[in-house]
């Protein structure tokens, strides 16, 4: 059955399709948002012609081993005065879009939420993944979410879903327009792993207040 | 003996464990089953269930008071022969203080993919029945008369002087359970 995350402000109507099984051999984790139409009053309406507010959520992935860590933390790189890590690592990011192994990626960094149904998506092919790798983890975050004073509570129709190979979601959780959501800028969504042989599928549905996975990632080291 | 129940007409049910039952006829040759979905809304005054949780379906099989239980999805009508294929079993002595009004709604799941409605059920009904007795209070027959529709709002307990009474409606509806479930509840609804 997909599992519904949100309580208190979604109904799935969907019927649990009693022992449904989900092909894992490849897992979508969908990322999707909405712009928000600046609230300007009647005048700001009027003459500001809906200026729209930026949000830009980044899905990130862990890929832990055994031992519930990330084995592999990418390269450096000098940027400027600025170390910039993680190129090429066990974390898939928008920095890092695609893993070692081709095996993980992110199709892409979507920075405003443009655009219908996902505009993020992280895809695995967890058939293909070395035995190295346990466990995958999804996050969400709002890139500068503390910056510029952004945080779930306020983005539109935001969600992050887990989908199947056969197109078939696992997993839904809504990140939007509750107040539960109130100074929340990120979450440990979901994790695939390792059970006898084949992958399961968890939905977590954490939420943390810091705006960056680097934090999240602290737990992993 | 059981009152086979017009529209509008109001019984004092003086009971407190009750149950909902509905009961239909698998389908009987090729076609998709039929599936037939019986679902309890508790209402508040302000005309909302107070959570998600006080809407009692195949997917929220009790409430949170513990005064509603969902027998579970029947997905065919095969569960038993002739009798209550989903029951709901209600004890009106656990309702939540909120609540003055447990509305009752019986819908067709997926009717419109499967091009199906009342009309093509068989025996299909929905009962009430004393839950310490075993006697039927009411009944309400959904064949004949619902030849287009493909939900059917059965009828509601309401408290009227800390007493409950049953009112049937027998509204039809050519409506899924999303148009119901958005009178009740506003947030947003996975179909």
């Amino acid at each position: 059955m997909a599992i519904n995350l949100v309580k208190g402000q979604t109904i799935d109507l969907r019927k649990n399709d009693k022992g449904e099984s989900f092909d894992l051999s490849s897992v979508t984790i969908g990322l999707g948002w909405d712009v928000k139409q600046k609230n300007g009053g009647f005048l700001g309406k009027l003459f500001g012609s809906g200026e729209e507010e930026e949000y830009d959520l980044d899905a990130i992935a862990f890929l832990l081993n055994a031992e519930g860590k990330i084995a592999n933390m990418g390269r450096t790189v000098q940027k400027g005065n600025h170390n910039i890590s993680m190129f090429e690592g066990d974390v898939v990011y928008f920095n890092s879009m695609q893993h070692p192994s081709g095996n993980i990626w992110l199709t892409g960094d979507n920075r405003t939420g443009a655009g219908d149904g996902d505009d993020e998506q992280i895809i695995v092919k967890l058939n293909n993944l070395s035995p190295a790798y346990d466990r995958i983890l999804f996050v969400v975050a709002i890139y500068q979410g503390k910056k510029n004073h952004q945080h779930f509570g306020m983005v539109e129709n935001a969600f992050i879903r887990a989908v199947d190979r056969t197109g078939k979601e696992i997993a839904r959780y809504s990140l939007s327009g509750d107040a539960t959501f109130n100074g929340i800028c990120s979450m440990t969504f979901a994790e695939v792993y390792r059970k006898d042989g084949s992958w399961k599928f968890r939905a977590i549905g954490e939420p943390h207040s810091t705006d960056s996975f680097v934090d999240i990632l602290q737990n992993y080291r | 003996m059981a009152i086979n129940l017009q529209k509008g007409q109001r019984i004092d049910i003086g009971l407190s464990k009750i149950s909902l039952g509905l009961g239909w006829n698998p389908h009987e040759g090729t076609g998709y089953d039929f599936d037939l979905d019986a679902s309890a809304f508790m209402i508040d005054q302000n005309r909302l269930i107070p959570a998600e949780e006080y809407f009692v379906f195949y997917g929220n099989t009790d409430s949170p008071d513990k005064a509603l239980h969902h027998s579970g999805d029947d997905p065919t009508g095969g569960n038993s022969d002739g009798g209550d294929d989903e029951t709901i079993s209600v004890d009106l002595t656990k309702v939540d203080a909120r609540i003055v009004e447990i509305l009752f709604v019986v819908t067709i799941h997926e009717a419109v993919a499967r091009k199906q409605n009342y009309g093509q059920v068989r025996d299909s009904y929905i009962r009430i029945v004393d839950n310490v007795t075993g006697q039927e209070i009411a009944k309400y027959e959904l064949g004949e008369d619902f030849s287009i529709e493909t939900a059917v709002e059965f009828g509601r307990l309401y408290k009227r002087d800390n007493q409950w009474k049953f009112e049937a409606s027998g509204l039809g509806y050519r409506e899924d359970l999303a148009f119901f479930v958005s009178k009740y509840f506003k947030g947003q609804i996975i179909k």
